[in-house]
């Protein structure tokens, strides 16, 4: 179990909670089958930045639900906060707050509309009279906070033009300005550097230190190694939402670090992933392609590959999807479909042409909530359906048990709502619905995110099965371990361009996470 | 082969067992229905309205003149289905109303280039709403809630706010209370346009393309459907269903008032609010609406006609749109709590296509 070498990594002892700071002791939380959080135990100093890691459905997110009581951890667990014990099955996010947990979200919950007093002010409350807003106090009241915070910004800018450092700097301020004197409680930072340039980071973490060492805590998630090594005190990491140990960062390397997160020693993983003979068509092409974020795009897919796409969130892995399917709109470059050149002005073009893709964000851009479990397999093939002027509604119900039964969607009947089927089942009928139109180009974007591990599995055998039928496979999956399984070879994405390549035999995830995080380019 | 087979007896087994319903579904799509017929039992049984009500002539009066809040209430799903509010219906029936009187009065025109001019008047309306809603991408509440009052605006200057009685055809108003088998034409009319629009809605790609534009607009693009193009012309449907509308008001009214059709407006949203909590519990939908007309229109007969003064009518119908709207948004919340992760149920008006910074507020708690 334990992956790192005790050599370079040690549990460091929890200094007594005299000091202050937060202990999580025994946190636990269970959904249905699936144990989300397992006694997760460890504890944050005063003073400290404490990083916490894992990978894709380790925990991370669970554990500041359940701290912040978005979702209160089972019962057995506690939170001990400055010598204050709750217990966590209690805590809801007033209490929460009152213990002084603040939590800034990745995407810093701001009104870019509005300007930075208010912002601040609607974090607190509003200096009134008799109702009415006191301007002058307001301004100079976040004009005090601007300065303490040394964030280069004035109370009367609108939030949009800041910069996004100033912008998470003022989050930042916002949740901590009601207990500047006697820094207390804990800061919860999800991925505050998850959009910034290498550059900007910098700053950003100069201003924690200098948080850090006004006696603030601070619970740093993120996914960069080396901001995690160079800045953070000590390092906590979760696995399958088991606690992993604590490490002092000084004493971590990134090899140690990946072994940790990913609970593998550097060996291969068994697969079914084969190289695909060079005399297989290539259904897709991009020839130098700009588009959005993407800069130079070379890339091709050949019928019966399975390409996987590495690359972290904003290094243009979706909109390469996008762009052979329509969506997003190519500057420069030429894309090519079966060697034809093609202009796909939008999805219905696209699936025309043979493309079918799984976009990401299953909840607001694939499934259609308020309707029922056929409709939604069918929707992508409607117009077959329709004979003589009606559905053939029997027809439909027909084929939707079948893929029902192909894809292994476990349904109690085709006409209940898409919404009474776990999320794993409901992700199938999304698959269902485009690989029935037997697509030349199947386009997968994060395909199994938020499945359990059973779906997950079914997912990917089903992908397999598409692909060994001749259909060319681009899979973009955050969860690196996933892609070295599934996928036949592998493209790195990094701020828009390709910057490695990685052939069957030598995918390996801790591979992938090196060069997706632009270490090592070989 | 012997296991696909079984799994495939396996599947037919359960295909044929499946539930048909639970009960409390049953009595959640059919409860307006059921609420109609104890409303037409209560009046009917009543001592101060029980000789009336039943009467031939309160019947077809009933039937005749809903038939106008019926269709313009149809004339509103359409676009609704999709999530987007058409208010401007009344006033599109309206203008047609006004247009078909001012030709076969003052014009002296034939009866159907009359329709046909006031059809085309109505067309345009819808055209302008569609490119305002579907090409400009404006708020729909609030764009057609401006081409509603610009159109009421339009009727008021064109008729001088005269009503138009004179020189109206005998045959156009004796078709407004014509009867078929004893029940009035009108009611034929409605029950034609609620089939057609069902149809469109049910029974058509494009109607099932509204429903998943409705539920997942950005899901909907993504699957190729055209969704601009699908609500432009849901648009001018409605367009269309409202100047038949407009026809019918004039051809019953055997004339125009100025201030006639616009004054359907609450009537019919009422109707459509009602409508989302029958027979599709959660949906607008065709049926669903016109039991909701009728539901209002003989609750406010059957009071009137035990003596209930005027201002029952605005109380009834203000009361029964907020009812309706409770109703169908409560029921739309409950499944929203079988799966958090639904977007908004597209009950009520502030569901219908605007911002979502609703996340960003709940998390500073205003």
């Amino acid at each position: 179990m334990a992956a790192a070498d005790p050599a370079r990594g040690s549990v460091l002892p929890a200094p007594g909670s005299a000091a202050g700071g937060v202990n999580f002791v025994s946190l636990s939380k269970r959904f249905g089958p699936v144990q989300a959080l397992e006694d997760v135990t460890f504890d944050v100093a005063r003073g400290e930045i404490h990083a916490l890691c894992g990978g894709n459905g380790s925990g991370k997110s669970t554990l500041i639900k359940a701290v912040s009581g978005l979702q209160p951890a089972d019962k057995g667990g506690a939170l001990i906060v400055d010598g204050h014990e709750y217990r966590a099955e209690e805590i809801t996010p007033v209490l929460s707050a009152a213990a002084g947990i603040r939590a800034v979200q990745q995407d810093l919950g701001l009104f870019h509309d509005m300007t930075v007093a208010e912002n601040i002010a609607l974090g607190s409350t509003f200096p009134t009279r008799l109702g009415r807003i006191r301007k002058g106090d307001l301004h100079r009241q976040a004009d005090a906070l601007l300065e303490r915070f040394s964030i280069d910004a004035a109370p009367t800018d609108l939030l949009g033009d800041l910069g996004r450092v100033a912008q998470t700097q003022v989050a930042i301020a916002r949740v901590l300005q009601d207990h500047l004197d006697e820094p207390r409680g804990l800061l919860i930072l999800d991925e505050p550097t998850a959009s910034l340039p290498i550059e900007e980071v910098e700053m950003l973490l100069t201003a924690l230190k200098s948080y850090a060492a006004a006696g603030q805590s601070i619970l740093y998630v993120s996914h960069r190694l080396d901001e995690i090594l160079t800045w953070t005190d000590r390092t906590s990491i979760l696995r399958d939402g088991r606690y992993q140990g604590t490490y002092a960062s000084a004493d971590l390397d990134e090899g140690a670090l990946v072994e940790l997160i990913t609970g593998r020693a550097v060996a291969s993983l068994a697969s079914g992933r084969r190289a695909v003979p060079e005399s297989s068509d290539v259904v897709a092409r991009l020839k130098d392609v700009d588009a959005g974020p993407l800069r130079g795009i070379d890339l091709e897919v050949r019928a019966g590959e399975i390409l996987g796409i590495a690359g972290l969130q904003g290094s243009g892995r979706t909109e390469l999807l996008q762009v052979m399917f329509g969506v997003q709109r190519v500057e420069r470059g030429a894309v090519e479909l079966d060697g034809e050149p093609v202009v796909l002005r939008g999805p219905l073009a696209a699936m025309n042409a043979g493309v079918a893709m799984v976009p990401e964000d299953r909840v607001h851009e694939s499934s259609f909530a308020d309707m029922t479990i056929d409709e939604n397999m069918s929707i992508s093939v409607l117009s077959e359906y329709w004979r003589g002027g009606f559905f053939r509604r029997g027809r439909i119900k027909a084929d939707s048990w079948d893929l029902a039964d192909r894809f292994g969607v476990k349904v109690a009947d085709v006409s209940d709502p898409l919404t009474s089927l776990s999320g794993g089942n409901q992700q199938k009928v999304i698959l269902s619905r485009w690989i029935r139109r037997e697509p030349r180009l199947l386009l997968l974007d994060e395909p199994t995110q938020g499945v359990d591990v059973g779906a997950r599995s079914d997912i990917y055998a089903i992908v397999r099965e598409v692909a060994r039928a001749g259909t060319a496979v681009v899979v973009v999956a955050s969860d690196l371990e996933e892609l070295a399984l599934v996928a036949d070879r592998v493209v790195v994405l990094r701020q828009g361009r390709i910057t490695a390549e990685v052939e069957a035999d030598d995918i390996h995830a801790y591979r992938l996470t090196d060069l997706i995080y632009g270490k090592d380019i070989a | 082969m012997t296991s696909s087979a079984v799994e495939a007896s396996e599947a037919r087994l359960r295909r044929r067992t499946r539930r048909r319903g639970s009960p409390s579904r049953v009595i959640e799509s059919g409860g307006l229905l059921l609420l109609l017929i104890a409303l037409l039992l209560f009046f009917g049984l009543m001592p101060a309205s029980r000789d009336t009500f039943f009467s031939a002539a309160n019947i077809s009066n009933l039937l005749g003149n809903q038939s106008v809040t019926g269709i313009i209430a149809i004339a509103m799903v359409i676009p609704l289905v999709s999530g987007y509010f058409d208010l401007s219906v009344a006033a599109v029936a309206g203008i047609a109303n006004v247009t078909v009187a001012a030709a076969l009065s003052g014009l002296g025109t034939p009866i159907p280039v009359a329709i046909l001019l006031g059809m085309a008047v109505a067309l345009l309306c819808g055209v302008i709403n569609a490119v305002l809603v579907a090409t400009l991408k404006l708020n729909g509440f609030v764009v057609t809630l401006g081409t509603y009052t610009l159109i009421g605006g339009v009727i008021l200057f064109f008729t001088g706010g005269q009503t138009i009685y004179q020189g109206i055809p005998l045959e156009l108003g004796a078709w407004g209370i014509a009867k078929i088998f004893g029940i009035p034409a009108p009611f034929f009319l409605l029950i034609g346009v609620a089939l057609i629009a069902w149809y469109i809605l049910m029974q058509t790609p494009f109607g099932r393309r509204l429903e998943s534009i409705g539920t997942n607009e950005k899901g909907a693009r993504l699957v190729g459907v055209r969704v601009d193009r699908s609500i432009f012309i849901s648009f001018l449907l409605s367009a269309a269903f409202a100047g038949v509308a407009g026809v019918l008001l004039t051809s019953r009214s055997g004339g125009a008032d100025p201030n006639a059709a616009p004054a359907y407006l609450f009537p019919a949203l009422t109707a459509v609010f009602l409508g989302a909590t029958a027979i599709r519990p959660g949906k607008y939908n065709v049926w669903g609406t016109i039991i909701g007309v009728f539901l209002i229109a003989v609750a406010i007969n059957g009071l009137a006609l035990s003596g209930a003064d005027t201002w029952i009518t605005p109380v009834f119908n203000g009361l029964a749109l907020v009812l309706a709207v409770a109703v169908s948004t409560l029921l739309g919340r409950r499944q929203k709590k079988n799966d958090p992760n639904r977007p908004s149920p597209p009950t009520a008006p502030s569901s219908a296509k605007s911002g979502d910074d609703e996340s960003s507020q709940a998390l500073v708690g205003v």
